[in-house]
């Protein structure tokens, strides 16, 4: 049989990424190009060369002559008469930005812009999520249903929002299967009340796709229930964690660690943390919280904690590299995650590879795995913090807890992930 | 016309490291030695050295006519003598004129008396120590941290033996009378109470080098007439020392200003006065009644500069919740390690406020955001707590 041959989508890819994202494309990546032909397409890449067992392309190392080939071939679906798009680029970016506008050509045609040189080179300066995020997504579109006519495959992948328009492109443009991933949705960032450009293009984009994969069961009742999606197109398939190596290392200070780690944003629960720790201060005072991680929740967060008085116990970090984290994972008691909406949630089998026994919310993927980690709603802080309180004073229950937790990031592997994605693809039509 | 009494703060803090959460309980040294030593350098080039030379000559040339009053607090003293003896030398030799008065105040510039009479008496004492073997006097004036005050450190400034105490001239207090008066704390004997005159002080401390004033440039027989026409007995010029030559440079023509003041206000019929010569020249027969604590920072002149918002306030009283475990520790590194810590200016950089008060806290601070300030002041804070529970709990 021949093997397949995919076509992913991406937006952030290892060493230049922003968060989970990146991680899980380039895990998702190696393992499937084990069993694939597999090219992979981002707006940006350190380098344009094959990476382990796969093809991978960024917009930033494309020359204008490759896109040339194409135009002529293809005329435009989904936003060509899109002339005015004012978007809020919320969680990324506050400022306001507009999109070109695109022209119809005389006798009510649509027909491929030529991508200038101009448009090509934002992919090489800038951020990622930069102010210009919805005009990098819509030329990400455009450029990228150019090289889909140049290079036969048999289906597309498009992980998260910013490609789905370009997947729904290509599709539109090849006719070949389009398939979604999920790893985070506008309900997750922005909370149950989001609308707008970014949760249109998800609802679009899914509705448009033959089969969709969010990273959760959690998730994929989201897409079921709050953005109407078929449900029988919706297969959750959970996210591998690379094993990382561990070590442990002597805390300087006597107390026991209790770890939150992530973008200080609404999404992620920090000021549950807050109220967890003050819970569990009360009752064991000899106990440090750590907060490790910046975002928009972080000055506030200070405040309040210093209004509560635990300046003393709760410290926090900023924003730290992945040695510093490793480093603060190695002298860490307990992992909390007391997030609002997390689709997976990686860094809970990061801290169970390091044997931390984790307590998190209900609403998240990773309560799936992590079959014995101590769950609770994430308002329940009450619940979270007897939780705590238990796993850093019963030591038979931290024993079992972390037992557990290391059999299911055994079988959490992105091995796993890539044979149920396989048997998702030989469904597709 | 009244006497002018002319007051300069000398005040250095010890600016701690960015003290991250990695390095509680490893006891590092808490404070960044390279950078208060650079502070000092740089200041003592620009400001102290020049002005003491400044001064020297001018109380030398005027035969004791001009005289002054200096408050130097104990960290600056401290960071002197560890970094820079030649600037004591040079305080020393501009006290030996005969000329300069020392007032006394809290060693580690604190809020100490808002929070423990007890550590306030400490270091005031401790003060009193360091002065006496520095300067051979016994100071009979109080000026209290950034001019702290309200009726019960006045009567406490008493009970401590001290003859008269600085305060900022409040407004809202004075109810309309004039700060040049010498002034009567309610329930003190004898204490007498001088108020800075802020609109005077403030000409020569920020408006001075200001393009924007109307009086730019100020002449000095402009600025002496002014004084020349102000009521009552006695104006009250106080002022950071550093606002020669740091705060305002050279180039802002600052000390050719003060060269040529102290003959102006002589030729103009006034005369230099001490505190302490003001407080025996002149009754207090007003009462001021003072009940909140006023101080002479930003505009609210309140304490809402070291104590305006919750990280601060949070900071501020677990320092202080620290005494009885550091004085039963008994070791003088802890003890004086944790009151460095006081020093108010740690609790100015956890400021978060906005505007032209908010400038000014920036213009002083050695960090990014007042809650960098407040991070690295809590985890040092923390690592000291780690500390006293081993030293105390073996």
């Amino acid at each position: 049989m021949n093997r397949l041959r995919v076509l992913k989508l991406g937006w952030e890819f290892p060493p230049l990424i922003n968060g989970g994202l990146g991680v899980a494309c380039h895990g998702l990546a190696k393992a499937l190009a084990k069993h694939v032909d597999l090219t992979v397409l981002v707006p940006k890449s350190a380098a344009n060369h094959h990476h382990d067992g796969f093809e991978l392309r960024g917009l930033n190392h494309l020359s204008i002559e490759e896109i040339q080939h194409a135009e002529h071939h293809y005329t435009y679906d989904s936003f060509a008469q899109v002339r005015h798009i004012p978007i809020q680029l919320d969680p990324y970016e506050n400022g306001q930005t507009t999109l070109e506008t695109l022209d119809l050509l005389p006798g009510g045609e649509h027909c491929f812009s030529t991508t200038t040189r101009k448009q090509l080179e934002m992919f090489q300066i800038g951020d990622l999520y930069g102010s210009d995020l919805g005009n990098k997504v819509v030329e990400f579109s455009k450029i990228a249903a150019k090289l889909a006519l140049l290079q036969p495959f048999d289906i597309i992948h498009s992980h998260d929002w910013m490609t789905f328009l370009a997947g729904v492109e290509v599709k539109k443009a090849t006719g070949k299967p389009l398939v979604l991933h999920l790893h985070a949705s506008q309900y997750d960032r922005a909370g149950a009340d989001a609308r707008g450009w970014i949760f249109d293009i998800e609802k679009f984009g899914m509705e448009n796709a033959d089969l969709v994969i969010p990273v959760s069961h959690y998730t994929g009742g989201i897409l079921a229930s709050h953005y109407g999606i078929d449900p029988a197109k919706i297969h959750p398939v959970h996210n591998g964690a690379d094993s990382v190596n561990t070590f442990t290392t002597r805390k300087k200070f006597p107390e026991k660690l209790v770890l939150f780690l992530g973008r200080l944003t609404a999404q992620k629960g920090p000021e549950f943390f807050l109220e967890i720790a003050s819970r569990v201060i009360a009752t064991l005072p000899d106990t440090r919280f750590v907060v490790a991680g910046t975002g928009e929740k972080l000055r506030p967060l200070i405040e309040t904690g210093a209004f509560r008085g635990l300046g003393g116990h709760f410290h926090f970090t900023g924003f730290l590299d992945k040695q510093r984290v490793n480093e603060l994972l190695s002298m860490t008691d307990v992992y909390c995650m007391p997030s609002v909406s997390e689709p997976f949630g990686l860094s809970a089998l990061e801290a169970a590879q390091f044997g931390i026994p984790a307590v998190i919310s209900k609403q998240s993927g990773a309560a799936e795995v992590l079959k014995a980690a101590l769950k609770a709603d994430f308002w329940d802080v009450n619940l979270m913090a007897t939780h705590i309180i238990n796993l850093l004073t019963d030591e038979a229950l931290r024993e079992k807890v972390i037992q557990q937790a290391q059999q299911d990031i055994t079988a959490a592997t992105w091995d796993a992930a890539a044979q149920k994605i396989l048997a998702l693809y030989q469904k597709l039509p | 016309m009244p006497d002018v009494c002319l007051y300069f703060q000398v005040h250095q803090p010890n600016r701690l490291i960015p003290y991250d959460f990695f390095r509680i309980g490893e006891h590092a040294h808490y404070e960044d030695d390279g950078m208060n030593a650079g502070i000092l350098n740089k200041v003592a080039e620009k400001s102290y050295l020049p002005a003491n030379r400044l001064f020297k000559k001018l109380i030398e040339q005027s035969q004791g006519r001009f005289r002054m009053a200096l408050s130097i607090s104990g960290t600056a003293i401290d960071q002197m003598q560890r970094h820079r003896p030649d600037v004591i030398e040079s305080f020393q030799e501009l006290v030996a004129t005969g000329g300069v008065e020392i007032l006394a105040e809290t060693h580690y510039h604190s809020l100490a008396f808002v929070h423990s009479h007890k550590e306030f008496e400490r270091q005031v004492e401790l003060h009193l120590q360091k002065i006496e073997e520095l300067f051979s006097v016994r100071p009979r004036i109080f000026r209290n941290t950034e001019l702290i005050y309200n009726n019960a450190i006045a009567a406490r400034a008493e009970t401590m033996g001290f003859d008269g105490v600085l305060a900022e001239g409040v407004d809202w207090y004075l109810n309309g009378q004039s700060p040049n008066f010498l002034y009567r704390a309610p329930d003190t004997a004898r204490i007498k109470t001088l108020l800075r005159n802020y609109r005077l002080s403030d000409d020569l401390a920020f408006r001075f080098s200001d393009p924007s004033w109307p009086n730019h440039p100020l002449a000095p027989e402009t600025f002496a007439q002014w004084l020349n026409d102000s009521p009552g007995d006695v104006i009250n010029l106080f002022m950071d020392y550093e606002t020669l030559g740091e705060h305002q440079s050279a180039e802002t023509g600052i000390f050719h200003f003060w060269e040529n003041l102290p003959n102006a206000v002589i030729d103009a019929g006034s005369q230099w006065v001490t505190p302490s010569e003001a407080v025996d020249l002149y009754r207090a027969s007003r009462e001021y009644d003072c009940h909140f604590l006023t101080s002479w920072a930003d505009a609210e002149r309140d304490l809402s500069a070291w104590m305006g918002n919750v990280m601060q306030q949070e900071a501020i009283a677990k320092i202080h919740r620290l005494e009885a475990q550091v004085l039963a520790a008994k070791d003088p590194v802890i003890t004086n390690t944790w009151a460095k810590m006081q020093t108010s200016d740690h609790f100015y950089w956890m400021s978060t406020k906005q505007g032209t008060d908010g400038q000014v806290h920036s213009y002083f601070t050695p960090y990014p955001s007042p809650y960098d300030a407040y991070i690295h002041f809590m985890n040092a804070l923390a690592d000291l707590q780690i500390l006293l529970k081993r030293k105390t709990q073996p």
